[in-house]
């Protein structure tokens, strides 16, 4: 088996198509480092002085009181622009990179007599907001792909392993070689396998060392530096890649046992290709998107507006009281909390509904290997849908975080009414503003792989089921 | 002797598994996406008449004409030709407010309906797409054993021991091929036509069908300028598997790679910082404005006392009274204005006598703002055009060194749906606001009592022009189209002479 794919490998190490594969992956992979040297700097940078400048904010409430701190929350939460967005550049200029901390909204003011200034009696607290879909894209230049790792595996490197494997046993069998190699004592499953190994190793040479260049640029440029766990992400991102080249190659070999000229095998495999990997996820996203109705922003509203007239029933005229006593402080406090569950619940649903909607287009897409391959390298690259979606989870994990801790600390105030929400229920010392727990966006490099495993184990029997049906075609095979 | 060449080459080609395969293949592809093109077309004209509809009857509420920014709202109708070459129409918002403090442009159009944004994730696809990818293919596949292949076999030997031309066994070639290329792109097409006017949401007149003409020849073009990439890169080769080699390789590169690449390596992406100083230019025009506002209510000796430190909102009308301030401050856009004003539903008698001096202050504000607005024009058109419009041509003209550029531009030149198209649209609606404006003018609307109050007679708002776009004629599209069909044509004439050369001194 081994002399076979020596044989294999030392034949395509000396072909056009090894020398032409060489050139178009470097050009891809150089192309994608410089682009990412340019790019993630700038990112960073943002990054860093939007998060400053929602730190001052939470800096500058703690310093005036607990209650500022309490009534206008921390700052704005920004997602962590991730170092490996040069293997997947998941939907990054239409994702949303926050999640937003709104004002408190003034419920209520009543004019005074003597000037136009009014004065505000009801005045809630901070509420977690999720923004929409960054769809106000002023840009009109053309829309193409971004060259990063998922373009460069998903489409080419899966075109470069059919063109390696089209002519495997169909050009042999065309050449006569094949009946002379199998005219020696070897079993015919050493044949398939030796072929596909050295078909393997032949692809992943130009590939490998297009992935080393890109990579040497990367680590060596002193703006991008990556961690111990990038580099274990970017392992499992190569060994995704090795992979789904096994599922060309498997395809490739499978059609050329069954076909007896190499220009029919090739033409096969063309289609079939540009078929699942070109025309498929797009044609399927069309219509997975058209299945479920869209819920425009009306519906949502009138499902939430009856609960918010209740709230203003249940709690009545005492809401407008401007007597301080704890009965009413209580009544105002549990207002403005139900009020921002409410409001925050009902946000979430509605980011559920449009992420349920996402997830169903992913699973009809993923009948596509290429979508397949994108979602996983999307997930390992901490990109893409359900990187936004584990960031809004960090954010609403730290929401709740954030609250008790105002609650804890205003406890340790004996002055306080220990009242949350209202001016007169609560402490007015200030804070330290070193106490106060900070927002992490940590990602788990064991959670994503466990999210990921069923696709990952998709993939993998994709390559057993052709890999067999190349082994059953060629053992029936006549030469 | 041509004719029999031409019926040799005819049948071989026509006789072979990749011809079935092909004309399998590109059926399957064009009619599955039409179908499903042609339902999120109807989805997307569903959406623009009702938000057309929801805008009628939100401006028809409005009593009062100052009440109107975002009410008086044109919607940006989806073009039917979209299904074909989608190229901007999705991408660009779809609805635009025509108001009197600002020019609408493209950047300012919104976007209406209630789609979920986030399934843009997904790529989009048209018709075009699927020719670029499935038609250039299969050129390359019906080329590449043109000639190498009866190199390989000898019957070019056989054919050249007749007394026929070199050239005419080139020209029988390119001949047959072609029209065996034709079959699938044509019934392809015709189906998809067929499905179209099955729909009830479309109705195609004589202009859209020499449209779809006109991208049927583009098409053409196309396929003949890979089928002679092929044939070039078979008459310069031996054997039939390198020229396979060499064929999907290039393919590869052209249409897969060279787009991504290029615009990945050459950042085009619009820069709105680099204009910042134009931003606070029109800032600044505002902040005059704002000034001679309040130095025209210091001298006003009734409203001067009366306005809130010199903001011309509130006066202290008795009536029902609100106030209102409409305001946009987006650097990115350069949009900036401010407006304030008030709306009373009845004013009360002691009022009454602070009507007239209300509606002169408010003929001398409109007038002031129309006039900012339209000196912050000349500051914002050309640098709006250097931020957004320049980049996008830019990369568009880096496209175009790849067949695929070049293609896909003609296409949505002739579908309307190029940059030249839209901005059409907002052109109509830019004029649409000159006619409402000219409107407002004549009738002296802007100083009417009816601008803030409702109580002796209200807002006539079916008295308005009418907004009316009529898609550009086939002329202009043709003329939009012709650069990059001349240019398709001129690198055919090219590649065909250099395989003519090529072959001529070749020896068998």
């Amino acid at each position: 088996m081994w002399h076979i794919t020596k044989r294999e490998i030392y034949d395509n190490l000396n072909s056009l198509r090894f020398a032409l594969t060489i050139v178009l992956l470097l050009a891809l992979m150089v192309t994608n480092a410089v682009r990412h040297l340019r790019e993630h700097p700038k990112r960073v940078q943002r990054y860093q002085s939007a998060v400053t400048e929602s730190l001052n904010h939470l800096t500058d409430r703690a310093d005036d009181s607990l209650y500022k701190l309490a009534q206008y929350g921390p700052g704005n939460f920004y997602k962590k622009p991730s170092p490996l967005h040069f293997c997947a550049n998941g939907g990054e200029p239409i994702l949303p990179d926050t999640v937003e901390v709104d004002e408190p909204i003034v419920f209520g003011t009543i004019g005074t007599d003597d000037s136009y200034e009014e004065k505000v009696v009801l005045h809630g607290i901070w509420t977690l907001s999720y923004p929409d879909a960054n769809l106000q894209n002023k840009d009109v230049g053309p829309d193409v792909s971004q060259v990063d790792w998922a373009f460069i595996i998903g489409y080419i490197l899966s075109l470069i392993a059919l063109l390696f494997t089209f002519d495997a046993f169909s050009g042999e069998r065309e050449h006569g070689t094949l009946r002379l190699m199998l005219a020696n004592a070897i079993p015919r499953h050493t044949v398939l396998i030796g072929k596909f190994l050295g078909a393997l190793v032949s692809v992943s040479i130009p590939f490998m060392l297009a992935v080393l260049v890109n990579l040497l640029l990367i680590s060596t440029a002193n703006t991008v530096h990556l961690t111990a766990e990038a580099w274990g992400r970017l392992g499992i991102i190569f060994l995704l890649a090795l992979l789904y080249t096994s599922l060309f190659l498997a395809l490739g070999l499978l059609v050329s046992t069954r076909v007896q000229r190499s220009a029919v095998s090739l033409m096969i495999l063309l289609l079939t290709w540009v078929t699942f990997v070109v025309f498929m996820p797009s044609t399927l996203a069309a219509i997975a998107s058209s299945f479920s109705p869209a819920r425009s922003f009306d519906e949502f509203w009138q499902q939430r507006n009856p609960a918010q007239e209740d709230l203003w029933d249940k709690y009545g005229n005492r809401l407008w009281s401007e007597e301080s006593d704890a009965e009413t402080l209580r009544a105002k406090s549990g207002f403005y909390t139900e009020h921002v569950e409410r409001s925050e619940r009902w946000r979430e649903e509605r980011l559920k509904y449009r992420a349920s909607q996402v997830h169903r287009a992913h699973a009809i897409t993923s009948i596509s290997p290429a979508t397949l391959l994108q979602h996983l390298i999307e997930a390992f690259a901490g990109t893409g849908f359900e990187r936004h979606l584990q960031f809004v989870e960090n954010t609403q994990r730290y929401a709740r975080q954030f609250r008790e801790f105002i609650v804890d600390t205003d406890r340790g105030d004996p002055e306080s009414l220990h009242i949350i929400g209202v001016r007169e229920g609560m402490s007015q010392k200030p804070v330290s503003s070193a106490g106060v727990p900070r927002f992490e966006d940590t990602l788990s490099l064991s959670k994503d792989f466990n999210a990921r495993a069923i696709e990952i184990l998709m993939l993998a029997l994709f390559v057993v089921v052709l890999l067999s049906g190349a082994y059953l075609a060629f053992v029936r095979a006549e030469i | 002797m041509l004719l029999t060449l031409i019926r040799r080459e005819l049948l071989d080609n026509l006789m072979t598994f990749r011809f079935a395969a092909a004309v399998f293949i590109t059926l399957l592809l064009v009619v599955a996406n039409t179908v499903v093109l042609l339902k999120d077309y109807e989805q997307r004209l569903t959406a623009y008449n009702t938000a057309t509809e929801e805008s009628h009857q939100r401006l028809r509420k409005e009593k009062a004409y100052s009440y109107y920014y975002e009410k008086l709202a044109i919607h940006r109708p989806p073009n039917p030709l979209s299904i074909f070459n989608l190229g901007l129409d999705k991408q660009v918002g779809n609805e635009i407010a025509v108001y009197h403090a600002f020019v609408p442009t493209i950047w300012d159009a919104k976007k209406h309906g209630a789609d979920n944004p986030f399934l843009n994730l997904f790529n989009s696809i048209d018709i075009a797409l699927v020719f670029q990818g499935v038609l250039s293919l299969l050129a390359l596949i019906f080329a590449y054993d043109a000639i190498a292949g009866e190199r390989e076999r000898g019957t070019l030997r056989l054919v050249l021991t007749h007394p026929i031309q070199r050239g005419y066994i080139l020209f029988a070639k390119y001949i047959s091929a072609m029209l065996c290329l034709l079959v699938p792109l044509l019934i392809s097409l015709l189906l998809s036509i067929i499905l179209l006017t099955t729909s009830t949401a479309i109705s195609l007149n004589t202009a859209e069908f020499l449209r779809i003409g006109g991208i049927v020849l583009t098409s053409l073009l196309y396929l003949s300028l890979f089928y002679l990439i092929g044939l070039c890169i078979s008459a310069m080769t031996r054997r039939t598997s390198t020229a396979l080699m060499l064929c999907m390789f290039v393919w590869g590169f052209l249409v897969l790679v060279y787009p991504n690449l290029i615009l990945t390596a050459v950042d085009t992406a619009p820069q709105p910082s680099e204009q910042i100083s134009v931003y606070n230019q029109i800032k600044q025009m505002w902040e005059e404005l704002d000034r001679e506002n309040k130095q025209f209510l210091r001298n006003d000796a009734v409203l001067g006392p009366l306005s809130r430190n010199g903001e011309g909102w509130g006066f202290h009308v008795k009536g029902g009274e609100y106030t209102f301030a409409e305001s946009e401050d987006t650097p990115a856009i350069l949009l900036y204005f401010y407006q304030t004003g008030f709306y009373a539903g009845k004013i009360e008698t002691e009022s009454e006598p602070q009507v007239p001096l209300l509606q002169n202050y408010y003929r001398f504000y409109n007038r002031e703002t129309v006039n900012t607005v339209q000196r912050t024009w000349l500051v914002r058109k050309p640098a709006l055009e250097a931020i957004y419009i320049q980049p996008a041509n830019l990369g568009r003209m880096l496209l175009k060194f790849s067949p695929v550029g070049l293609y896909d531009a003609a296409t949505e030149a002739w579908a309307g749906t190029d940059l030249e198209g839209i901005q059409d649209f907002f052109n109509a609606v830019q004029h649409y606001r000159r006619a409402v404006l000219d409107y407002f003018n004549d009738e002296k609307i802007f100083e009417s009592r009816q601008w803030f109050a409702a109580d002796q007679g209200t807002a006539d708002w079916d008295a308005l022009p009418q907004f009316s776009f009529q898609r550009s004629g086939i002329d202009i599209n043709t003329k939009r189209a012709l650069p990059d069909l001349f240019l398709l044509l001129t690198i055919n004439l090219i590649l065909f002479t250099i395989i003519f050369l090529v072959f001529i001194k070749s020896e068998v």
